[in-house]
Protein backbone atom coordinates (compact mmCIF):
# COMPACT_ATOMS: atom_id res chain seq x y z
CA UNK A 1 0.00 0.00 0.00
CA UNK A 2 0.82 3.30 -0.67
CA UNK A 3 0.69 5.77 2.03
CA UNK A 4 -0.09 9.37 0.45
CA UNK A 5 2.53 12.27 1.25
CA UNK A 6 0.81 15.14 2.01
CA UNK A 7 2.75 18.44 1.03
CA UNK A 8 4.82 20.28 4.20
CA UNK A 9 2.91 23.48 4.11
CA UNK A 10 0.64 23.52 7.07
CA UNK A 11 -3.14 22.28 6.64
CA UNK A 12 -5.48 25.00 5.53
CA UNK A 13 -2.89 27.18 4.23
CA UNK A 14 -2.49 27.93 0.41
CA UNK A 15 0.44 28.57 -1.04
CA UNK A 16 0.92 32.42 -2.50
CA UNK A 17 0.42 30.88 -6.29
CA UNK A 18 -2.68 29.21 -4.95
CA UNK A 19 -3.62 32.64 -3.76
CA UNK A 20 -2.93 34.56 -7.10
CA UNK A 21 -4.50 31.88 -8.80
CA UNK A 22 -8.17 32.09 -6.82
CA UNK A 23 -7.93 36.03 -7.55
CA UNK A 24 -7.73 35.67 -11.03
CA UNK A 25 -10.35 32.82 -10.81
CA UNK A 26 -12.78 35.19 -9.76
CA UNK A 27 -11.78 37.35 -11.62
CA UNK A 28 -12.80 35.16 -14.51
CA UNK A 29 -15.91 34.39 -13.08
CA UNK A 30 -17.20 37.48 -12.67
CA UNK A 31 -16.57 38.62 -16.31
CA UNK A 32 -17.96 35.40 -17.88
CA UNK A 33 -20.80 36.27 -15.69
CA UNK A 34 -20.93 39.82 -16.83
CA UNK A 35 -20.68 38.81 -20.30
CA UNK A 36 -23.92 36.96 -20.48
CA UNK A 37 -25.45 40.41 -19.33
CA UNK A 38 -24.71 42.66 -22.92
CA UNK A 39 -27.69 44.70 -22.02
CA UNK A 40 -25.99 45.88 -18.49
CA UNK A 41 -22.68 46.84 -20.45
CA UNK A 42 -24.61 48.81 -23.16
CA UNK A 43 -26.21 50.42 -19.87
CA UNK A 44 -22.43 51.16 -18.53
CA UNK A 45 -21.70 52.75 -21.72
CA UNK A 46 -24.87 54.75 -21.90
CA UNK A 47 -24.73 55.83 -18.40
CA UNK A 48 -22.16 58.29 -17.46
CA UNK A 49 -23.28 59.96 -21.68
CA UNK A 50 -27.04 60.33 -20.32
CA UNK A 51 -25.99 61.85 -16.74
CA UNK A 52 -23.47 63.99 -18.65
CA UNK A 53 -25.93 65.21 -21.25
CA UNK A 54 -28.49 66.22 -18.53
CA UNK A 55 -26.47 69.41 -17.33
CA UNK A 56 -25.11 69.91 -20.58
CA UNK A 57 -28.38 70.37 -22.50
CA UNK A 58 -29.80 72.50 -19.35
CA UNK A 59 -26.84 74.88 -19.93
CA UNK A 60 -27.64 75.19 -23.28
CA UNK A 61 -31.27 75.90 -22.74
CA UNK A 62 -30.09 78.37 -19.93
CA UNK A 63 -27.38 80.45 -21.41
CA UNK A 64 -27.39 79.78 -25.19
CA UNK A 65 -25.01 80.74 -27.12
CA UNK A 66 -22.62 82.44 -24.32
CA UNK A 67 -23.21 78.66 -22.16
CA UNK A 68 -18.86 78.63 -22.72
CA UNK A 69 -18.13 81.88 -21.84
CA UNK A 70 -20.92 81.73 -18.31
CA UNK A 71 -19.45 78.35 -17.57
CA UNK A 72 -15.47 79.34 -17.88
CA UNK A 73 -16.44 82.36 -15.58
CA UNK A 74 -17.71 80.03 -12.61
CA UNK A 75 -15.49 77.09 -13.10
CA UNK A 76 -12.35 78.51 -15.02
CA UNK A 77 -12.86 76.04 -18.37
CA UNK A 78 -15.26 76.64 -21.14
CA UNK A 79 -14.86 73.40 -21.89
CA UNK A 80 -18.47 72.49 -19.97
CA UNK A 81 -18.98 69.38 -22.11
CA UNK A 82 -15.63 68.01 -21.73
CA UNK A 83 -16.12 68.78 -17.49
CA UNK A 84 -19.20 66.90 -17.08
CA UNK A 85 -18.18 64.04 -19.66
CA UNK A 86 -15.09 63.12 -17.39
CA UNK A 87 -17.44 63.77 -13.90
CA UNK A 88 -19.54 61.28 -15.09
CA UNK A 89 -17.05 58.65 -16.07
CA UNK A 90 -15.30 58.92 -13.48
CA UNK A 91 -18.56 58.78 -11.40
CA UNK A 92 -19.40 55.62 -12.89
CA UNK A 93 -16.06 54.21 -12.04
CA UNK A 94 -16.53 55.42 -8.56
CA UNK A 95 -19.68 54.03 -8.18
CA UNK A 96 -19.38 50.77 -9.63
CA UNK A 97 -16.19 50.14 -7.15
CA UNK A 98 -18.90 50.42 -4.56
CA UNK A 99 -21.67 48.50 -6.24
CA UNK A 100 -19.71 45.52 -7.33
CA UNK A 101 -18.19 44.49 -3.57
CA UNK A 102 -21.66 45.67 -1.84
CA UNK A 103 -23.16 43.47 -4.89
CA UNK A 104 -20.84 40.56 -4.45
CA UNK A 105 -21.05 40.17 -0.74
CA UNK A 106 -24.45 40.50 -0.97
CA UNK A 107 -25.03 38.20 -3.80
CA UNK A 108 -22.84 35.63 -1.80
CA UNK A 109 -24.83 35.60 1.38
CA UNK A 110 -28.42 35.59 -0.33
CA UNK A 111 -26.79 32.35 -2.68
CA UNK A 112 -26.01 31.06 0.55
CA UNK A 113 -21.94 31.02 -0.85
CA UNK A 114 -20.56 33.29 1.89
CA UNK A 115 -20.05 31.31 5.30
CA UNK A 116 -18.35 28.29 2.50
CA UNK A 117 -15.64 31.23 1.67
CA UNK A 118 -14.75 31.85 5.03
CA UNK A 119 -13.78 27.92 5.31
CA UNK A 120 -11.79 27.76 2.00
CA UNK A 121 -8.05 27.85 2.55
CA UNK A 122 -8.06 30.51 0.43
CA UNK A 123 -8.33 33.92 2.57
CA UNK A 124 -11.56 36.13 1.39
CA UNK A 125 -9.38 38.97 1.34
CA UNK A 126 -8.09 37.29 -2.41
CA UNK A 127 -11.68 36.52 -3.54
CA UNK A 128 -12.23 40.16 -2.72
CA UNK A 129 -9.37 41.15 -4.33
CA UNK A 130 -10.57 39.29 -7.46
CA UNK A 131 -14.06 41.47 -7.37
CA UNK A 132 -11.93 44.73 -7.14
CA UNK A 133 -9.46 43.62 -10.40
CA UNK A 134 -12.99 42.85 -12.56
CA UNK A 135 -15.12 46.00 -11.17
CA UNK A 136 -11.41 48.28 -12.00
CA UNK A 137 -10.95 46.47 -15.67
CA UNK A 138 -14.44 46.71 -16.04
CA UNK A 139 -15.36 50.36 -15.10
CA UNK A 140 -12.40 51.67 -16.60
CA UNK A 141 -12.83 50.54 -19.95
CA UNK A 142 -16.20 51.16 -19.28
CA UNK A 143 -16.10 54.95 -18.77
CA UNK A 144 -13.41 55.23 -21.17
CA UNK A 145 -15.34 53.90 -24.15
CA UNK A 146 -18.55 56.35 -22.99
CA UNK A 147 -16.10 59.22 -22.36
CA UNK A 148 -14.68 58.98 -26.01
CA UNK A 149 -18.52 58.30 -27.47
CA UNK A 150 -19.45 60.88 -25.95
CA UNK A 151 -17.19 63.27 -26.81
CA UNK A 152 -17.98 62.38 -30.80
CA UNK A 153 -21.47 62.64 -30.13
CA UNK A 154 -20.81 65.58 -28.10
CA UNK A 155 -18.42 66.69 -30.74
CA UNK A 156 -15.23 67.35 -28.76
CA UNK A 157 -11.47 65.84 -28.88
CA UNK A 158 -11.17 63.49 -26.29
CA UNK A 159 -6.93 63.66 -26.18
CA UNK A 160 -6.41 67.04 -24.97
CA UNK A 161 -4.26 68.57 -22.02
CA UNK A 162 -1.93 66.33 -19.93
CA UNK A 163 -3.12 62.87 -20.86
CA UNK A 164 -0.22 61.01 -18.15
CA UNK A 165 -1.10 63.22 -15.59
CA UNK A 166 -4.62 62.54 -15.98
CA UNK A 167 -4.08 58.75 -16.28
CA UNK A 168 -1.73 58.96 -13.22
CA UNK A 169 -4.34 60.55 -11.26
CA UNK A 170 -6.79 57.80 -12.01
CA UNK A 171 -4.32 55.09 -11.21
CA UNK A 172 -3.58 56.71 -7.56
CA UNK A 173 -7.30 57.30 -7.23
CA UNK A 174 -8.26 53.75 -7.56
CA UNK A 175 -6.33 52.46 -4.62
CA UNK A 176 -7.84 54.30 -2.31
CA UNK A 177 -11.09 53.76 -3.59
CA UNK A 178 -11.25 50.48 -3.05
CA UNK A 179 -9.91 50.96 0.48
CA UNK A 180 -13.54 53.06 0.90
CA UNK A 181 -15.00 50.03 -0.70
CA UNK A 182 -14.32 47.83 2.37
CA UNK A 183 -16.56 50.38 4.45
CA UNK A 184 -19.65 49.39 1.95
CA UNK A 185 -18.68 45.96 2.42
CA UNK A 186 -18.75 46.43 6.15
CA UNK A 187 -22.08 47.94 5.39
CA UNK A 188 -23.69 45.58 3.64
CA UNK A 189 -22.56 42.54 6.19
CA UNK A 190 -24.20 44.77 9.07
CA UNK A 191 -27.23 46.08 7.28
CA UNK A 192 -27.85 42.93 4.80
CA UNK A 193 -30.13 44.50 2.93
CA UNK A 194 -28.66 48.06 1.89
CA UNK A 195 -30.24 48.92 -1.12
CA UNK A 196 -31.37 52.03 -0.22
CA UNK A 197 -28.57 53.21 1.39
CA UNK A 198 -26.07 52.12 -1.20
CA UNK A 199 -28.73 54.33 -3.92
CA UNK A 200 -28.35 57.22 -1.33
CA UNK A 201 -24.61 56.76 -0.82
CA UNK A 202 -24.19 56.47 -4.36
CA UNK A 203 -25.82 60.21 -4.85
CA UNK A 204 -23.82 61.45 -1.81
CA UNK A 205 -20.78 60.38 -3.79
CA UNK A 206 -21.88 61.98 -6.75
CA UNK A 207 -22.49 65.32 -4.81
CA UNK A 208 -19.20 65.11 -2.91
CA UNK A 209 -16.87 64.34 -6.01
CA UNK A 210 -18.48 67.73 -7.95
CA UNK A 211 -19.49 65.56 -10.52
CA UNK A 212 -21.51 68.53 -12.78
CA UNK A 213 -20.11 71.38 -10.90
CA UNK A 214 -16.90 72.51 -8.85
CA UNK A 215 -16.82 71.86 -5.03
CA UNK A 216 -16.07 75.23 -4.88
CA UNK A 217 -19.56 76.04 -4.86
CA UNK A 218 -20.67 74.28 -2.40
CA UNK A 219 -20.44 75.95 1.45
CA UNK A 220 -17.11 75.51 2.93
CA UNK A 221 -18.15 73.09 5.44
CA UNK A 222 -19.21 70.81 2.37
CA UNK A 223 -16.05 71.51 0.68
CA UNK A 224 -13.75 70.31 3.84
CA UNK A 225 -15.78 66.87 3.87
CA UNK A 226 -15.64 66.62 -0.43
CA UNK A 227 -11.85 67.02 0.29
CA UNK A 228 -11.63 64.18 2.67
CA UNK A 229 -12.94 61.81 0.01
CA UNK A 230 -10.49 60.85 -2.56
CA UNK A 231 -12.39 60.31 -5.10
CA UNK A 232 -12.63 64.57 -5.46
CA UNK A 233 -8.90 64.09 -5.84
CA UNK A 234 -8.88 61.91 -8.44
CA UNK A 235 -11.94 63.83 -10.52
CA UNK A 236 -10.39 67.78 -10.33
CA UNK A 237 -6.97 66.19 -10.49
CA UNK A 238 -7.83 64.38 -13.92
CA UNK A 239 -9.77 68.16 -15.04
CA UNK A 240 -7.31 69.77 -14.13
CA UNK A 241 -4.58 67.75 -16.24
CA UNK A 242 -7.26 67.92 -19.24
CA UNK A 243 -8.73 71.41 -19.07
CA UNK A 244 -6.56 73.28 -17.04
CA UNK A 245 -9.68 73.83 -14.47
CA UNK A 246 -7.03 74.57 -11.49
CA UNK A 247 -5.38 71.88 -8.78
CA UNK A 248 -6.28 72.55 -5.20
CA UNK A 249 -3.12 73.09 -4.07
CA UNK A 250 -1.95 74.70 -7.31
CA UNK A 251 0.40 72.06 -9.05
CA UNK A 252 -0.21 68.46 -10.04
CA UNK A 253 2.16 66.70 -7.42
CA UNK A 254 0.75 68.36 -4.39
CA UNK A 255 -2.39 67.29 -5.02
CA UNK A 256 -0.99 63.38 -6.48
CA UNK A 257 1.20 63.78 -2.78
CA UNK A 258 -2.17 63.98 -1.15
CA UNK A 259 -3.81 60.91 -2.80
CA UNK A 260 -0.48 58.79 -2.28
CA UNK A 261 -1.62 59.76 1.33
CA UNK A 262 -4.97 58.74 0.85
CA UNK A 263 -4.01 55.28 -0.85
CA UNK A 264 -2.42 54.60 2.69
CA UNK A 265 -5.10 55.99 4.68
CA UNK A 266 -7.97 54.71 3.41
CA UNK A 267 -7.20 50.95 2.80
CA UNK A 268 -5.88 50.57 6.08
CA UNK A 269 -9.18 52.38 7.67
CA UNK A 270 -11.05 50.58 5.29
CA UNK A 271 -9.66 46.86 6.64
CA UNK A 272 -9.86 48.20 10.22
CA UNK A 273 -13.81 48.79 9.45
CA UNK A 274 -14.23 46.09 7.49
CA UNK A 275 -12.63 43.42 10.52
CA UNK A 276 -14.41 45.35 13.38
CA UNK A 277 -17.74 44.81 11.21
CA UNK A 278 -16.54 40.87 10.30
CA UNK A 279 -15.64 40.21 13.57
CA UNK A 280 -18.59 41.44 15.16
CA UNK A 281 -21.21 39.76 12.72
CA UNK A 282 -19.33 36.52 13.11
CA UNK A 283 -19.51 36.59 16.66
CA UNK A 284 -23.28 37.11 16.75
CA UNK A 285 -25.46 35.80 13.55
CA UNK A 286 -23.00 34.85 11.46
CA UNK A 287 -22.04 35.74 8.32
CA UNK A 288 -24.58 33.33 6.46
CA UNK A 289 -27.55 34.65 7.67
CA UNK A 290 -29.42 37.29 5.46
CA UNK B 1 -72.42 11.78 -2.59
CA UNK B 2 -72.19 15.56 -3.54
CA UNK B 3 -70.18 16.68 -6.13
CA UNK B 4 -68.15 20.13 -5.69
CA UNK B 5 -68.38 21.89 -8.77
CA UNK B 6 -66.10 25.25 -9.07
CA UNK B 7 -67.59 28.18 -9.40
CA UNK B 8 -66.58 30.79 -12.12
CA UNK B 9 -67.64 33.71 -10.89
CA UNK B 10 -66.74 37.52 -11.80
CA UNK B 11 -65.40 39.20 -8.22
CA UNK B 12 -67.65 42.00 -6.75
CA UNK B 13 -66.58 45.47 -6.67
CA UNK B 14 -66.67 45.52 -3.00
CA UNK B 15 -64.06 42.20 -3.32
CA UNK B 16 -62.16 43.98 -5.88
CA UNK B 17 -61.80 46.89 -3.40
CA UNK B 18 -60.92 44.47 -0.84
CA UNK B 19 -58.29 42.94 -2.45
CA UNK B 20 -56.91 46.65 -3.39
CA UNK B 21 -57.05 47.64 0.03
CA UNK B 22 -55.54 44.41 1.23
CA UNK B 23 -52.49 44.65 -1.17
CA UNK B 24 -52.26 48.17 -0.56
CA UNK B 25 -51.94 47.37 3.53
CA UNK B 26 -49.91 44.44 2.97
CA UNK B 27 -47.14 46.26 0.97
CA UNK B 28 -47.32 49.35 3.49
CA UNK B 29 -46.51 47.17 5.93
CA UNK B 30 -43.60 45.94 4.28
CA UNK B 31 -42.53 49.49 3.64
CA UNK B 32 -42.66 50.27 7.15
CA UNK B 33 -40.48 47.56 8.52
CA UNK B 34 -37.38 49.10 6.37
CA UNK B 35 -37.25 52.48 7.87
CA UNK B 36 -33.64 52.62 6.92
CA UNK B 37 -35.00 52.60 3.44
CA UNK B 38 -37.68 54.76 3.92
CA UNK B 39 -35.42 57.84 5.06
CA UNK B 40 -32.75 56.89 2.81
CA UNK B 41 -34.81 57.64 -0.68
CA UNK B 42 -35.98 60.89 1.22
CA UNK B 43 -32.79 61.98 1.85
CA UNK B 44 -31.54 60.91 -1.81
CA UNK B 45 -34.16 63.56 -3.57
CA UNK B 46 -32.94 66.14 -1.83
CA UNK B 47 -29.21 65.68 -3.05
CA UNK B 48 -30.22 64.95 -6.58
CA UNK B 49 -31.97 67.96 -6.44
CA UNK B 50 -28.95 70.01 -4.95
CA UNK B 51 -26.70 68.08 -7.44
CA UNK B 52 -28.84 69.37 -10.33
CA UNK B 53 -29.60 72.58 -9.22
CA UNK B 54 -25.72 73.51 -8.28
CA UNK B 55 -25.16 71.79 -12.43
CA UNK B 56 -27.99 74.34 -13.51
CA UNK B 57 -26.00 77.60 -11.58
CA UNK B 58 -22.56 76.69 -13.01
CA UNK B 59 -24.52 78.44 -16.20
CA UNK B 60 -26.52 81.30 -14.49
CA UNK B 61 -24.64 84.90 -14.68
CA UNK B 62 -26.55 86.19 -11.43
CA UNK B 63 -26.27 82.95 -9.14
CA UNK B 64 -30.17 82.35 -9.70
CA UNK B 65 -32.08 80.74 -12.42
CA UNK B 66 -34.99 82.62 -14.20
CA UNK B 67 -38.69 81.47 -13.68
CA UNK B 68 -38.86 79.64 -16.91
CA UNK B 69 -35.27 77.84 -16.10
CA UNK B 70 -37.09 77.03 -12.26
CA UNK B 71 -40.40 75.87 -13.99
CA UNK B 72 -38.87 73.91 -16.56
CA UNK B 73 -36.55 71.86 -14.38
CA UNK B 74 -39.05 71.92 -10.99
CA UNK B 75 -41.89 70.52 -12.69
CA UNK B 76 -39.74 68.32 -15.19
CA UNK B 77 -38.15 66.72 -12.42
CA UNK B 78 -41.46 66.09 -10.80
CA UNK B 79 -42.95 64.41 -13.53
CA UNK B 80 -39.89 62.29 -14.00
CA UNK B 81 -40.37 61.06 -10.38
CA UNK B 82 -43.87 60.35 -11.02
CA UNK B 83 -43.56 58.36 -14.34
CA UNK B 84 -40.66 56.40 -13.26
CA UNK B 85 -42.20 55.38 -10.27
CA UNK B 86 -45.19 54.38 -11.74
CA UNK B 87 -43.21 52.89 -14.86
CA UNK B 88 -41.08 50.05 -13.40
CA UNK B 89 -42.77 49.43 -10.16
CA UNK B 90 -45.50 46.92 -10.98
CA UNK B 91 -43.26 45.41 -12.77
CA UNK B 92 -40.33 44.94 -10.40
CA UNK B 93 -42.65 44.16 -7.93
CA UNK B 94 -44.34 41.10 -10.20
CA UNK B 95 -40.54 40.15 -10.36
CA UNK B 96 -39.78 40.14 -6.51
CA UNK B 97 -42.91 38.09 -6.66
CA UNK B 98 -42.02 35.66 -8.62
CA UNK B 99 -38.12 35.50 -7.59
CA UNK B 100 -39.66 35.32 -3.59
CA UNK B 101 -42.17 32.13 -5.11
CA UNK B 102 -45.25 34.03 -4.74
CA UNK B 103 -46.54 34.49 -8.08
CA UNK B 104 -47.81 31.26 -8.83
CA UNK B 105 -49.43 30.86 -5.59
CA UNK B 106 -51.02 34.43 -6.02
CA UNK B 107 -52.56 33.38 -9.54
CA UNK B 108 -53.90 30.43 -7.62
CA UNK B 109 -55.97 32.69 -5.38
CA UNK B 110 -59.54 34.00 -6.42
CA UNK B 111 -58.52 37.42 -5.78
CA UNK B 112 -58.54 40.38 -8.70
CA UNK B 113 -55.54 40.25 -10.48
CA UNK B 114 -56.11 43.90 -11.52
CA UNK B 115 -56.56 44.88 -7.88
CA UNK B 116 -53.39 43.14 -6.79
CA UNK B 117 -51.50 45.07 -10.04
CA UNK B 118 -52.96 48.80 -9.41
CA UNK B 119 -51.75 48.06 -5.50
CA UNK B 120 -48.46 47.53 -6.20
CA UNK B 121 -48.12 51.18 -7.13
CA UNK B 122 -51.04 52.73 -5.29
CA UNK B 123 -48.55 53.13 -1.68
CA UNK B 124 -46.16 54.38 -3.92
CA UNK B 125 -48.11 57.24 -5.36
CA UNK B 126 -48.75 59.01 -1.43
CA UNK B 127 -45.21 58.78 -1.16
CA UNK B 128 -43.76 60.36 -4.50
CA UNK B 129 -46.24 62.82 -3.83
CA UNK B 130 -44.93 63.85 -0.51
CA UNK B 131 -41.29 63.45 -2.13
CA UNK B 132 -42.66 65.95 -5.13
CA UNK B 133 -44.18 68.36 -3.06
CA UNK B 134 -40.94 69.06 -0.87
CA UNK B 135 -38.05 68.60 -3.90
CA UNK B 136 -40.41 71.04 -5.62
CA UNK B 137 -40.48 73.64 -2.09
CA UNK B 138 -36.80 72.82 -1.65
CA UNK B 139 -35.37 73.55 -5.55
CA UNK B 140 -38.16 76.85 -5.06
CA UNK B 141 -35.73 77.98 -2.24
CA UNK B 142 -32.47 77.07 -4.22
CA UNK B 143 -33.03 78.47 -7.73
CA UNK B 144 -34.72 82.02 -6.19
CA UNK B 145 -38.51 81.57 -8.07
CA UNK B 146 -40.96 78.82 -9.06
CA UNK B 147 -44.36 79.98 -11.71
CA UNK B 148 -47.69 78.25 -10.26
CA UNK B 149 -50.51 78.43 -12.73
CA UNK B 150 -53.54 77.10 -13.42
CA UNK B 151 -52.89 74.20 -11.02
CA UNK B 152 -56.55 72.92 -11.08
CA UNK B 153 -56.12 71.77 -14.73
CA UNK B 154 -52.71 70.78 -14.24
CA UNK B 155 -53.44 68.07 -11.84
CA UNK B 156 -56.17 67.05 -13.99
CA UNK B 157 -53.32 66.43 -16.66
CA UNK B 158 -51.68 64.71 -13.93
CA UNK B 159 -54.20 62.34 -13.64
CA UNK B 160 -54.40 61.37 -16.94
CA UNK B 161 -50.70 61.06 -17.91
CA UNK B 162 -50.15 58.92 -14.49
CA UNK B 163 -53.33 56.65 -15.58
CA UNK B 164 -51.16 56.57 -19.28
CA UNK B 165 -48.24 55.46 -17.65
CA UNK B 166 -50.51 52.73 -15.01
CA UNK B 167 -50.67 51.28 -18.62
CA UNK B 168 -46.74 51.53 -19.25
CA UNK B 169 -46.11 49.76 -16.28
CA UNK B 170 -48.55 47.21 -17.03
CA UNK B 171 -46.95 46.25 -20.43
CA UNK B 172 -43.51 45.91 -18.64
CA UNK B 173 -45.27 43.87 -15.84
CA UNK B 174 -45.82 41.64 -19.11
CA UNK B 175 -42.36 42.02 -20.25
CA UNK B 176 -40.84 41.29 -17.11
CA UNK B 177 -43.05 37.72 -17.03
CA UNK B 178 -41.55 37.46 -20.71
CA UNK B 179 -37.92 38.40 -20.83
CA UNK B 180 -37.62 38.06 -16.63
CA UNK B 181 -33.58 39.30 -15.47
CA UNK B 182 -33.33 40.68 -18.71
CA UNK B 183 -36.51 43.30 -18.15
CA UNK B 184 -34.36 45.28 -15.58
CA UNK B 185 -31.41 46.14 -18.11
CA UNK B 186 -34.26 47.26 -20.25
CA UNK B 187 -36.19 49.26 -18.10
CA UNK B 188 -32.77 51.50 -16.95
CA UNK B 189 -32.31 51.85 -20.75
CA UNK B 190 -35.75 53.24 -21.05
CA UNK B 191 -35.48 55.62 -18.13
CA UNK B 192 -32.56 56.82 -19.71
CA UNK B 193 -33.94 57.33 -22.87
CA UNK B 194 -36.83 58.95 -21.03
CA UNK B 195 -34.28 60.86 -19.54
CA UNK B 196 -33.47 62.55 -22.13
CA UNK B 197 -36.08 62.55 -25.28
CA UNK B 198 -38.33 63.21 -22.29
CA UNK B 199 -36.22 66.17 -21.75
CA UNK B 200 -37.06 65.82 -18.35
CA UNK B 201 -34.43 68.15 -16.89
CA UNK B 202 -33.88 71.09 -19.73
CA UNK B 203 -36.74 72.43 -22.26
CA UNK B 204 -37.12 70.04 -25.62
CA UNK B 205 -35.68 73.54 -27.04
CA UNK B 206 -32.01 72.02 -26.09
CA UNK B 207 -32.92 68.50 -28.56
CA UNK B 208 -31.57 68.65 -31.89
CA UNK B 209 -34.35 68.96 -34.23
CA UNK B 210 -33.91 65.05 -34.99
CA UNK B 211 -34.06 63.99 -31.41
CA UNK B 212 -37.39 66.34 -30.76
CA UNK B 213 -39.42 64.17 -33.65
CA UNK B 214 -38.26 61.21 -31.60
CA UNK B 215 -40.00 62.87 -28.54
CA UNK B 216 -42.78 63.97 -30.67
CA UNK B 217 -43.68 60.26 -31.13
CA UNK B 218 -43.56 59.53 -27.05
CA UNK B 219 -46.56 60.40 -25.36
CA UNK B 220 -44.96 60.72 -21.82
CA UNK B 221 -42.99 63.37 -23.84
CA UNK B 222 -46.30 65.65 -24.20
CA UNK B 223 -47.10 64.88 -20.62
CA UNK B 224 -44.06 66.45 -19.67
CA UNK B 225 -44.44 69.05 -21.77
CA UNK B 226 -47.99 70.33 -21.34
CA UNK B 227 -47.71 69.68 -17.39
CA UNK B 228 -45.19 72.17 -16.87
CA UNK B 229 -46.58 74.37 -19.60
CA UNK B 230 -49.57 74.37 -17.58
CA UNK B 231 -47.83 75.42 -14.10
CA UNK B 232 -45.93 77.97 -15.76
CA UNK B 233 -48.65 79.58 -17.98
CA UNK B 234 -47.65 78.93 -21.36
CA UNK B 235 -45.46 81.32 -21.86
CA UNK B 236 -43.97 82.25 -25.16
CA UNK B 237 -42.50 78.60 -27.04
CA UNK B 238 -44.62 76.52 -24.51
CA UNK B 239 -45.56 73.85 -25.26
CA UNK B 240 -42.78 73.37 -27.32
CA UNK B 241 -44.05 69.88 -29.05
CA UNK B 242 -47.23 70.52 -30.46
CA UNK B 243 -50.26 73.57 -29.21
CA UNK B 244 -52.03 73.38 -26.20
CA UNK B 245 -55.40 71.64 -27.49
CA UNK B 246 -53.28 69.00 -29.42
CA UNK B 247 -51.20 68.13 -26.46
CA UNK B 248 -54.39 68.11 -24.29
CA UNK B 249 -56.32 65.94 -26.51
CA UNK B 250 -52.83 63.60 -26.61
CA UNK B 251 -52.64 62.93 -22.70
CA UNK B 252 -56.05 62.54 -22.25
CA UNK B 253 -56.23 60.04 -25.39
CA UNK B 254 -52.71 58.55 -23.64
CA UNK B 255 -54.77 58.23 -19.81
CA UNK B 256 -57.84 56.65 -21.19
CA UNK B 257 -56.10 53.85 -23.80
CA UNK B 258 -52.87 52.74 -22.57
CA UNK B 259 -54.26 51.29 -19.55
CA UNK B 260 -56.15 49.39 -21.33
CA UNK B 261 -53.79 48.41 -23.85
CA UNK B 262 -51.18 47.69 -21.14
CA UNK B 263 -53.40 45.34 -19.04
CA UNK B 264 -54.50 43.19 -22.18
CA UNK B 265 -50.64 42.92 -23.01
CA UNK B 266 -50.11 42.01 -19.53
CA UNK B 267 -53.00 39.21 -19.74
CA UNK B 268 -51.51 38.02 -23.03
CA UNK B 269 -48.23 37.61 -21.13
CA UNK B 270 -50.18 36.15 -17.82
CA UNK B 271 -51.80 33.99 -20.42
CA UNK B 272 -48.84 32.66 -22.46
CA UNK B 273 -46.60 32.16 -18.62
CA UNK B 274 -49.89 29.95 -17.12
CA UNK B 275 -50.09 27.80 -20.60
CA UNK B 276 -46.18 27.16 -20.22
CA UNK B 277 -45.98 27.05 -16.93
CA UNK B 278 -43.33 29.68 -16.24
CA UNK B 279 -44.94 31.63 -14.04
CA UNK B 280 -42.90 30.37 -11.16
CA UNK B 281 -39.93 30.44 -13.27
CA UNK B 282 -36.86 33.38 -12.75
Amino acid sequence: MTAISLPARKPGKASPATLVSATFATVRARLLIVSRYKGQLFNEILTPIVLAAMPILLGRATAGDRAAEVFLANTGTANYVGFMLIGSATFVIVSNAFWHIANWLRWEMETGTLESIYLTPTHRVFVAAGTGIYSTSRSTVGAFVAYLIGSAIMGINPFQGDLLIAFLFILCGLIPLFGMTLFYGALVLKLKEANAMLNLMQWVVNFLMGVFFPITVMPAAAQLVAKLFPPTWMTNGVRSAMLGVGYFFGEWYLDLAVLWFFMLAAPMLGIWAFKKIENSVRRNEGVGQF
Amino acid sequence: MTAITPTHQKPTNAQVFSTFWAMVRKELTVLSRYPVDFIASFVQIFIIVAIFTLAGLTFSETGQASEATSGVVVYGFVMFMFVSDTLWTIGFNVRHEQVQGTLEQLYLSPASKFASLIARVAHLLIWTSLLSLTSALIMRAMLGSLPVNNLGLALGLLAFILSGTFGIGFAFAALTLRVKEAANSLVNMFQFVFMILGACFFPFGALPEWMRWISRLIPTAYGVDIFRSTLMGYPAGFPELAPVNVEIVIVVVFGLVMPVLGYWLFRGAERHAREKGSLGEF
